[in-house]
């Protein structure tokens, strides 16, 4: 699914306002990684992308047609999301229902059902959990729940919203290696990953970083990577590899291109 | 305060389980009904919905301690309500006359021993039963006037009825909690939310709305429960004391949990609403079902045995 912002401004108070004049497109079948900072705003994108907020002023186009009112629900039918905290998106009471929540709203038929959440339970590793009750689910393998609703919706994109920011290292660890895998399926699904880690956003295509309600850097992760100023003024932990780079930059020694080289290649199979 | 059965699913298989779930609710509610036109002290028919209760909650294979804790909230009220009973009822014959000589020494020496029980009521293993021995002990123990004058003497006269009477509340009551333990014990929210929503359907379209409101209500209290722990803890370790303290400070320490309870409960509810809509979730909007719902033999059985019951009720009470 392509998304195109076109100027668009949101604030809850006009003092503060969250997005100031944004404008960029996301290219149908792509993986962006937006980043920022606490409050930098990128939670909001998702929101309105998803149609939770409408924006102030601009235009948000998916697939090249208006977003409104109207036409929200035939929108949403082609979209899902993952929120931040696994507690607050596990409607049933068991992984099973879970799952089928989307699909009881999009009136998919039983059988369908019962093929799909077989099929996704199995993509994100918990097909043998299907009957149990979320208590007794760790935060990684509910947030792999929600995935699987969203994946058996079959929507066109998929929005991640910080949903690893409340996991244990394991859980993160899970959930970005889910996010990786669906990535590699290049099944032409949209990926959006909006999170504060540089880190979960160096295996997207794209990385757009935001401060301050407003784009600072745009590119690919070899791009964005080396701009350690303009990261670190956007409040974003710069990765141990690269500040190694740069302070072997400064002295020389034996074979130096080869060893940053390395280092610069391991950071992105981390 | 994990001893909340009340809408807490108990995953086993069994034959109610497995029941259809509008037959569970309209059982539980016809079941309702039937106990509260049984007529007064009529024991029989009080004896024929307990045994019907024992043979369900067999039939459930949740263990019974489940069942008990359920019952654990509404102990002392049962124990008030019949102690009011026995004390101010004066229908039948009179049973017996407990005369009560108060003086300073036999009363304090009840309160010291209530109070000693009373602070160490966590350290004791069945305290409710022991508590029971006590109170007997003492209302028998005040009838000698153990030293120094007598302050106050009275008579307290237990009629039958007043036994009779208070018996009858308490299995009323007893038999209530279990039944509907009955149902949240085994019925997933998921499924009550259909059953519910299947049963109210004639109702209006509108009611799918109450339907799911009432599961996730289900579905939220062990999670708000958990939370409720958490800030609990919280507050401990920054040195409140939930146990100890004037009757003032309790009302401070309240204060400072409802209100983080409070707080997190609108942002879940809020991040709850956005995760639905988000998902699809138009309410009172038509939906599928992954539950089918299927009522078979065993649930005819079951809704018949309880019309049956409380037609007989009902053909007694007319006759």
């Amino acid at each position: 699914m392509k998304i195109e912002f076109r100027n668009v401004t949101f604030y809850y108070k006009k003092s503060e306002v969250v997005l100031d004049n944004l404008s960029f497109t996301i290219e149908d079948g792509t993986m962006t990684a937006i980043i920022g900072h606490n409050g930098s705003g990128k939670s909001t994108i998702a929101k309105l992308i998803i149609g939770l907020l409408e924006p102030v002023s601009g235009e948000i186009y998916l697939n090249d047609e208006l977003l409104t009112i109207d036409n929200l629900d035939e929108m949403r039918a082609k979209m899902g999301i993952i929120f931040q905290n696994p507690d607050n998106q596990f409607v049933g009471s068991t992984v099973k229902d879970d799952i089928a929540f989307g699909l009881e709203n999009r009136l998919i038929e039983r059988e369908e059902m019962i093929r799909r959440i077989e099929k996704y339970s199995r993509l994100v590793n918990m097909e043998e959990y299907l009957e149990k009750n979320p208590e007794n689910l760790s935060g990684g393998q509910k947030q792999r729940v929600a995935i699987a609703g969203v994946l058996a919706m079959e929507s066109d994109l998929i929005i991640f919203d910080e949903s690893t920011s409340m996991l244990d290292p394991k859980g993160t660890k899970e959930i970005n290696k889910t996010i990786k895998s669906l990535k590699n399926m290049n099944n032409g699904k949209t990926i959006i990953s909006i999170t504060h880690e540089l880190e979960e956003a160096l295996y997207a295509d794209r990385i757009l970083v935001l401060n301050g309600g407003k784009i600072v850097l745009d590119g690919s992760p070899s791009d964005v990577l080396p701009k350690k100023d303009i990261l670190e003024a956007s409040g974003l932990k710069v990765i141990d590899g690269l500040s190694l780079i740069e302070d072997l930059k400064k002295i020389d020694f034996e074979s130096k291109d080869v060893i940053l080289e390395a280092i610069w290649e391991s950071i992105f199979t981390m | 305060m994990n001893n909340l059965a009340f809408g807490q699913y108990y995953h086993t298989n069994s034959v109610i389980h497995r029941m259809d779930p509008r037959t569970k609710i309209l059982s539980s509610l016809l079941f309702m009904i039937g106990l509260f036109i049984i007529p007064k002290n009529n024991f029989l028919f009080m004896g024929i919905f307990a045994l019907f209760m024992v043979i369900t909650i067999l039939l459930t294979k949740v263990p019974l301690k489940k069942f008990l804790k359920s019952i654990k909230f509404v102990t002392y009220l049962l124990l008030f309500s019949f102690v009011f009973q026995v004390l101010f009822n004066s229908e039948g014959e009179l049973l017996l006359t407990i005369n009560h000589n108060l003086t300073l020494v036999n009363v304090g020496i009840c309160l010291v021993v209530l109070i000693c029980l009373f602070l160490l009521r966590k350290k004791i293993p069945l305290f409710f039963i022991l508590f029971l021995v006590v109170l007997v002990l003492g209302v028998k123990f005040l009838e000698y006037p153990v030293y120094g004058n007598v302050l106050l003497n009275y008579d307290i006269k237990v009629y039958t009825g007043g036994v009779i009477t208070g018996a009858f509340v308490i299995s009323r009551v007893l038999i209530l909690i279990i039944s509907s333990a009955v149902l949240t014990l085994t019925t997933k929210p998921t499924d009550l939310n259909n059953g519910l929503e299947a049963l109210l359907k004639p109702f209006g379209k509108k009611t799918s709305i109450l339907a799911m409101m009432i599961s996730i209500a289900l579905r939220f209290i062990p999670t708000l429960f958990l939370e409720t722990e958490k800030i609990l803890k919280a507050q401990a370790s920054r040195g409140v004391d939930f146990n100890e303290g004037k009757l003032k400070d309790k009302i401070g320490q309240i204060v400072s949990l409802l209100v983080p309870m409070f707080i997190i409960s609108f942002k879940r509810a809020a991040d709850l609403a956005d995760a639905m809509e988000a998902r699809g979730y138009v309410p009172g909007e038509k939906r599928t079902k992954l539950v089918k719902m299927n009522f078979t033999l065993k649930d005819v059985i079951y809704l018949l045995s309880i019309i049956l019951i409380i037609t007989i009720v009902i053909i007694y009470r007319v006759i």
